[in-house]
C-alpha cells in the first residue's frame, strides 16, 4: 500500500526509449527527476505523499530501471538524452514550468535543462550533486577485483576499499553484492536498514549489463558544468548531507556560490537524505516552491 | 535533545525508596505513563510523551530498579503492590486525583492491580502487550529454566538467574531482540539495550521473583475486579507475549481488544503512531 495514489500516469516515448511518468496533487509542478538507473522513481517514495499535499508532483523512471526501458547501448543513457526525457515528460503532462529537483548526477541533467530551457525551470534543487567541478580522478571501470562479499546485509560495513567493487565486471558477475555494497555507503547514518533494503530491492529491478551500457555513456565534464553554472539564472537550492561518502559537500558549495543559489547543509546526513531525513527535505523543498511562487506573485 | 522537556520532576520516597517521576504538558484528562519490567525506564516512552503531552497532562515514572529511581535489594521490594503503590504516591505528588493508565507489558501488572483495589484513581487504562499470566508462555519460552545452571545456554535459557549475575550484557542482547523482533528496529534496539544496561542481572532477578506469585488465579481475581473502560493491544507478531493472553483478558474485564497486525512487544516503540493515536482517542472519551 501507498501513502498516495497517483492522479494520472502514462508512458512516453522519445528516441525510441519508452519511460513512465506519475502525477499527483495539484498547483504549481514539482518535477523529481530519476537519478541513476540503480534506483527508480520509487526513490522520492517519502517526498511524493507530502509534496503532493501542496504542489502538483511529477516523477518519471528514465531508462534502465522501474518501468521504463532498458536499452543495452549508452547513448539513451547520456546527457543530451537525458534532458529530453525531461523535457518530454513536461511536454507529455502539459506542464509548462516546473520547479526541477535532481538527486546525485541527475543534478547535471538539471542544470542542462535549466540551460537550455530556461522558460520550463522555475527553480532547481540540487541534491547532492555530483558534478564533475574539478580533474577527474582516474577510475578504471574494467578492472577486475576479488573481494569478499558484503558486511551490509548482516548488518556491517565494508571497508573503502571495496570502491574497488565499482566497476563492469563486479556488476556483470555480483550484481547483488555490488547493491548491498553500494547502498551500504549511500547510507552512512546509523539504523538505515530499512533505507537500505528500499533501495537494493529497486536496485535489483534491472541488472548489471544496464550498468555497464549507462556507464559507457560520457559524462559531463568540467567544461560543461562550467558552462551551465554561467547561464543558469533560476532560483537554485543545494542540499548536502555532511556526511555524504560519495559526493563532497564542496560540490553544492560551489553550485550555490556560482549561482547566487542557496545552501543547505544537513549535519549528519550521507548521499541520499531524501530517504534518510525526509523531513528536513521536504521543509526545505516547499519552502523553496513557496517562496519561488510567492515572488513571481509580487512582481 | 529531548522532543519535550517535562514541566517538573521530582523524587518520591516510599520506604526509604526513592522514585523518580517527571509530568509534561497540560490538559484533561492526566494519562499515567506506567514502568514495565524494570529492564527498562521511563525513556521507553519517549515517543508516547512529546505527543499525548500536546493533549494532556502526561505523567511517567522510573520503575524502581531502574533510571533515576532507586534499586532496592529483595524479591518482596519488586511486588506488583510495591509498583502500584509506586504509581499512586507518583500520582499524589503530581496533584493528580484520577488518571487514565498506560501500560505496557509488566506495566499490565501494576495497571491491573490499581484498576482492580484503586479504581477510584483510575478513570481508564491501556494495556499493551500485558504480561499478564492468562494464557500459555509462548513455545519458544517453555526452555527456560530459572535457576537451573545450564551449559552452553542459549535462547530463551538465557533467562536464568545465573546467566543475568554472570552474563548480563548477553541476556539484555537477546531479550531486547525478542523484544523489538521487527525488520529494521536497529534504532529501538539500541535504545532499549542502553536503557537495560543502566541496572543489572541482580536487580533483574528480584524483579523477576517479584511478581512469581502473580498467578493465573490472582490474574483472574484482579480482572473480575476491573470496573473501568479498557483497551487492550497486542501484536501479532510479539516474540514476548502470548496474544491469546490479551484476548483473555480482553474477556474477562470487557476492555476493546486492538490486535496490530505486524507489531512486536514494543509496538509503542516501533509503531509509535499507531499507538498514540488508539491511546488518544481513548483518553478524549474519558474527558469530564
Amino acid at each position: 500500500m501507498r501513502a498516495c495514489a497517483p492522479a494520472a500516469d502514462g508512458t512516453v516515448v522519445q528516441d525510441g526509449v519508452t519511460l513512465h511518468y506519475e502525477v499527483y496533487g495539484a498547483g504549481a509542478t514539482v518535477l523529481l527527476l530519476p537519478t541513476w538507473t540503480a534506483v527508480h522513481k520509487r526513490c522520492w517514495k517519502l517526498q511524493i505523499p507530502y509534496l503532493a499535499r501542496h504542489f502538483r508532483v511529477v516523477s518519471y523512471d528514465g531508462p534502465g530501471n522501474g518501468r521504463a526501458d532498458r536499452p543495452l547501448d549508452a547513448d539513451p543513457y547520456g546527457q543530451a538524452a537525458q534532458v529530453a526525457y525531461a523535457l518530454a515528460v513536461l511536454d507529455a503532462t502539459h506542464t509548462e514550468r516546473a520547479v526541477v529537483v535532481g538527486l546525485s548526477r541527475a543534478a547535471n541533467w538539471a542544470l542542462g535543462l535549466a540551460a537550455a530551457h530556461p522558460s520550463r525551470v522555475a527553480g532547481l534543487v540540487a541534491i547532492s550533486p555530483a558534478l564533475v567541478l574539478g580533474k577527474l580522478e582516474p577510475w578504471d571501470l574494467d578492472a577486475r577485483a576479488d573481494l569478499p562479499p558484503s558486511a551490509v546485509p548482516l548488518g556491517g560495513r565494508d571497508p573503502q576499499a571495496h570502491w574497488a567493487k565499482y566497476t563492469r565486471p563486479y556488476w556483470l558477475e555480483h550484481y547483488d553484492d555490488f547493491l548491498w555494497f553500494f547502498f551500504g555507503q549511500c547510507f552512512t547514518e546509523p539504523h538505515s536498514t530499512k533505507q537500505i533494503e528500499d533501495a537494493v530491492g529497486w536496485g535489483q529491478e534491472t541488472d548489471g549489463a544496464v550498468l555497464v551500457a549507462e556507464s559507457h555513456a560520457p559524462r559531463p565534464g568540467k567544461e560543461s558544468v562550467e558552462e551551465w553554472l554561467a547561464r543558469v539564472d533560476c532560483p537554485l537550492l543545494a542540499i548536502h548531507g555532511t556526511d555524504d561518502g560519495l559526493v563532497p559537500t564542496d560540490r553544492s558549495e560551489q553550485l550555490a556560490a556560482r549561482t547566487g543559489g542557496e545552501l543547505a547543509l544537513l549535519r549528519g546526513a550521507g548521499h541520499l537524505p531524501n530517504a534518510r531525513d525526509p523531513v528536513r527535505v521536504n521543509l526545505l523543498i516547499k519552502d523553496f516552491v513557496e517562496r519561488i511562487h510567492h515572488e513571481s506573485a509580487n512582481t | 535533545m529531548r522532543a519535550c522537556a517535562p514541566e517538573s520532576d521530582g523524587i518520591v520516597v516510599r520506604d526509604g525508596v526513592k522514585i523518580h517521576y517527571a509530568r509534561y504538558g497540560h490538559g484533561d484528562p492526566a494519562i499515567l505513563l506506567l514502568p514495565t519490567w524494570s529492564l527498562v525506564h521511563s525513556r521507553c516512552w519517549k515517543l508516547q510523551v512529546p505527543y499525548l503531552a500536546r493533549h494532556f497532562t502526561v505523567v511517567t515514572f522510573d520503575g524502581r530498579g531502574n533510571g533515576a529511581s532507586d534499586r532496592p535489594v529483595g524479591a518482596a521490594a519488586y511486588r506488583d503492590t510495591e509498583f502500584a503503590a509506586d504509581a499512586l504516591a507518583v500520582l499524589d505528588a503530581v496533584g493528580v486525583d484520577r488518571a487514565v493508565l498506560v501500560g505496557i507489558s509488566a506495566g499490565g501488572l501494576w495497571g491491573l492491580r490499581l484498576c482492580a483495589e484503586h479504581g477510584d484513581r483510575v478513570l481508564g487504562a491501556v494495556f499493551i502487550a500485558p504480561a499478564v499470566p492468562l494464557a500459555p508462555p509462548l513455545a519458544e519460552r517453555t526452555v527456560t529454566r530459572f535457576h537451573d545452571l545450564i551449559d552452553d545456554p542459549a535462547g530463551w535459557q538465557l533467562y536464568n538467574a545465573r546467566v543475568w549475575r554472570d552474563r548480563y550484557p548477553e541476556f539484555v542482547e537477546f531479550m531486547v531482540g525478542r523484544i523489538c523482533s521487527e525488520p529494521h528496529s536497529t534504532k529501538q534496539v539500541e535504545d532499549a539495550v542502553g536503557w537495560a544496561m543502566e541496572t543489572d542481572g541482580e536487580m533483574l532477578t528480584d524483579s523477576h521473583l517479584g511478581v512469581a506469585d502473580h498467578d493465573e488465579a490472582c490474574a483472574r481475581r484482579l480482572a473480575a475486579m476491573v470496573t473501568c473502560p479498557m483497551v487492550v493491544m497486542h501484536g501479532t507478531d510479539d516474540a514476548v507475549r502470548n496474544h491469546a493472553a490479551s484476548v483473555a483478558l480482553a474477556e474477562a474485564t470487557g476492555a476493546d481488544l486492538v490486535t496490530l497486525v505486524g507489531a512486536g512487544h514494543f509496538p509503542q516503540v516501533r509503531d509509535p503512531v499507531r499507538v498514540n493515536l488508539i491511546i488518544k482517542r481513548f483518553a478524549e472519551g474519558l474527558r469530564r
